[in-house]
């Protein structure tokens, strides 16, 4: 069994839940995040129209000094989030490679933000109402 | 690869991901979470709140960056009361970044 986390982009949820529907492995959390990558709070979209407005303030930020991580310094510039789905789904092991290829086919769009795919081992998942040790 | 879940105050939200970009490690995500721990919570007065609100970050990070994350967290969230927050650290078997579709292990 393994656990899968998926940070997607908002707009792409509704079609990546149809797709992984289609293949059979509806069954999901999901949560609302807010994050950042490696390009720290830098938000690109598709096109230009769709940036949210906090984001064309992200490219001017300078990045924290490596000071701030040791000593104490005052930051000056806002945190930039950007918010974000996160899918997190426990499967069978044979179904990863599937959902993987699903979710990397809806959510690609070639800017920088199309979001992460974790893969985790998972120890046992119990049913609640059967107390089945199977999923 | 590791996933490192830290349980912290909000207000030292802002301080501990700065120390870590600072750090190095710019890439975090952020969950807003209400919880409570081995105190069961705060009692003031005869008023038990036993759901705080505590902000969840959850990174991945290689095996050898795992000791300087945690030691980053651990000095810019402490304040030495009950509730400073709690880190948790477990596998990670691969990471996939869905623009490139390049796979880190």
């Amino acid at each position: 069994m393994k656990e899968i986390w998926a940070v997607i982009r908002r707009n792409k949820f509704a079609q990546t839940k149809k797709a992984l529907d289609d293949i059979g492995y509806g069954a999901m959390s999901i949560h609302s995040v807010w994050g950042r990558g490696k390009q720290g709070g830098f938000a690109m979209s598709e096109t230009e129209a769709e940036m949210p407005s906090y984001a064309t303030a992200a490219p001017n930020l300078v990045p924290t000094s490596s000071k701030y991580a040791t000593e104490g310094a005052t930051i000056t510039k806002p945190l930039v989030y950007i918010p974000k789905r996160m899918i997190v789904m426990v499967v069978p092991d044979e179904a990863v490679d599937k959902i993987v290829d699903t979710i990397i086919s809806v959510n690609r769009t070639g800017s920088a933000g199309d979001g992460k795919i974790f893969i985790m081992p998972v120890e046992e998942s119990i049913t609640i109402r059967t107390g089945e040790k199977t999923l | 690869m590791k996933l490192v879940r830290a349980f912290i105050r909000p207000e030292k939200e802002q301080e501990v991901v700065f120390a870590l970009e600072g750090a190095g490690f710019p890439a975090v995500t952020k969950m807003s979470v209400f919880g409570r721990g081995k105190q069961k919570g705060v009692k003031i007065g005869d008023v038990v709140y036993d759901e705080l609100p505590k902000v969840l970050l959850l990174m991945v990070v290689k095996d050898e960056d795992v000791d300087k994350v945690v030691d980053v967290i651990k000095t810019r969230a402490y304040t030495g009361n009950f509730g400073d927050g709690k880190i948790f650290i477990s596998p990670v078997e691969k990471a996939i970044t869905v623009r490139t579709g390049e796979v880190e292990q």
